[in-house]
């Protein structure tokens, strides 16, 4: 049952990674000079959301 | 009985090697089986560092040296300048060190058959606590004590709301151990279980073919390449994950220094 929890869960997760993903890819293929500044704010927001869906996953495994 | 139906039992077996374990002392004073490799990672960067600081010249020689230093060079202007401004270079030596702390630690884990350092929760929750403690420190020196406290809430805002933020900000900035912590320990225990369960698939669908060789068994061992070719790619992404969550410790305990540093 708790995989079928972390299964939605990574849903929202997922969503904001891709969200963050398509912004950088567009502000990249429209100023290609701040893809240094992007790529850092890309990698702390995935890092943001990553980590929800990951708790997810730790907890899925442990509660079995 | 097919290979999946083993597969939850010898799951089980791999989350039971992954949780902290006690091994030598109790469980307060003791050492559990990530120390080894904790224990490694320090000798590792000791090794590192004074190898690539003994040979330091104007212009960098040999490979090795060149290796660590532009990976210094690196953090220095993505991590430490872009984030915190040239006068920010005071911290850059704990940032520094840091990811090469972390970055070895996790590097080790990737090797098959050890484990990552980071992987236990409790050394995670230790690194998260000195960056805490290193950032309220800076806090501290840039404002005073009491106005650090107090240059938590923004301000310009009424008294009643002000203390209301003020409440929620602190509650956040304590929260910032347990995300630190938690985000680099998932990150590793997650990517080390999936690793593990391809692994522990390959040896299942091989195993009859080593009991007994028929032809049988060596169709039923067809799925082992497929697995271990899923196992390789995961293998590298683990290296990359590695890295990146080494960079994004760093990375967020340098926008919490800013965040200390600058007043509201």
């Amino acid at each position: 049952m708790s995989v079928f929890g972390y299964g939605i869960a990574v849903v929202g997760a997922s969503i904001a990674i891709g969200l963050a993903a398509f912004a950088a890819a567009t502000s990249t293929a429209r100023q290609p000079e701040v893809r240094g500044n992007l790529f850092q704010i890309f990698i702390l927001a995935a890092a943001f959301t990553e980590a929800l869906g990951l708790i997810g996953f730790v907890l899925a495994l442990i509660k079995g | 009985m097919g290979p999946f139906d083993e597969l939850t039992g010898e799951l089980d077996h791999l989350i039971q090697t992954l949780i902290s374990q006690t091994i030598v002392g109790n469980d307060v004073i003791g050492l559990t089986q990530f120390h080894l490799y904790f224990f490694l990672a320090i000798i590792i960067l000791c090794i590192v560092a004074f190898t690539a600081a003994k040979k330091t010249s104007l212009v960098p020689k040999g490979r090795f040296v060149n290796m660590v230093e532009s990976v210094f060079e690196y953090l220095r202007a993505n991590v430490v300048d872009s984030v915190l401004g040239p006068e920010g270079r005071k911290h850059a030596p704990f940032l520094i060190t840091l990811f090469f702390f972390i970055l070895i630690n996790n590097y080790l884990g990737n090797i098959p058959g050890s484990k990552p350092g980071t992987g236990g929760i409790g050394f995670n929750f230790a690194l998260a606590t000195i960056s805490f403690i290193y950032f309220v420190v800076a806090g501290v020196k840039a404002h005073g004590a009491l106005g650090y406290v107090v240059s938590l809430a923004p301000s310009g805002l009424a008294l009643p709301i002000r203390i209301l933020v003020w409440a929620i900000e602190v509650f956040s900035t304590l929260l910032r151990i347990f995300t630190l912590a938690f985000r680099l320990f998932a990150n590793l225990f997650a990517g080390h279980i999936v690793l593990g369960a391809f692994s522990i698939l390959a040896s299942l669908f091989f195993i009859p073919l080593i009991q007994s060789f028929t032809i049988n068994n060596l169709v039923g061992a067809l799925p082992s390449l497929g697995w271990m070719l899923i196992l390789i790619f995961i293998w590298t992404l683990e290296i990359v994950v590695s890295t990146v969550q080494a960079l994004v410790f760093t990375l967020l305990s340098a926008v919490y220094i800013k965040l200390a540093e600058q007043a509201h």
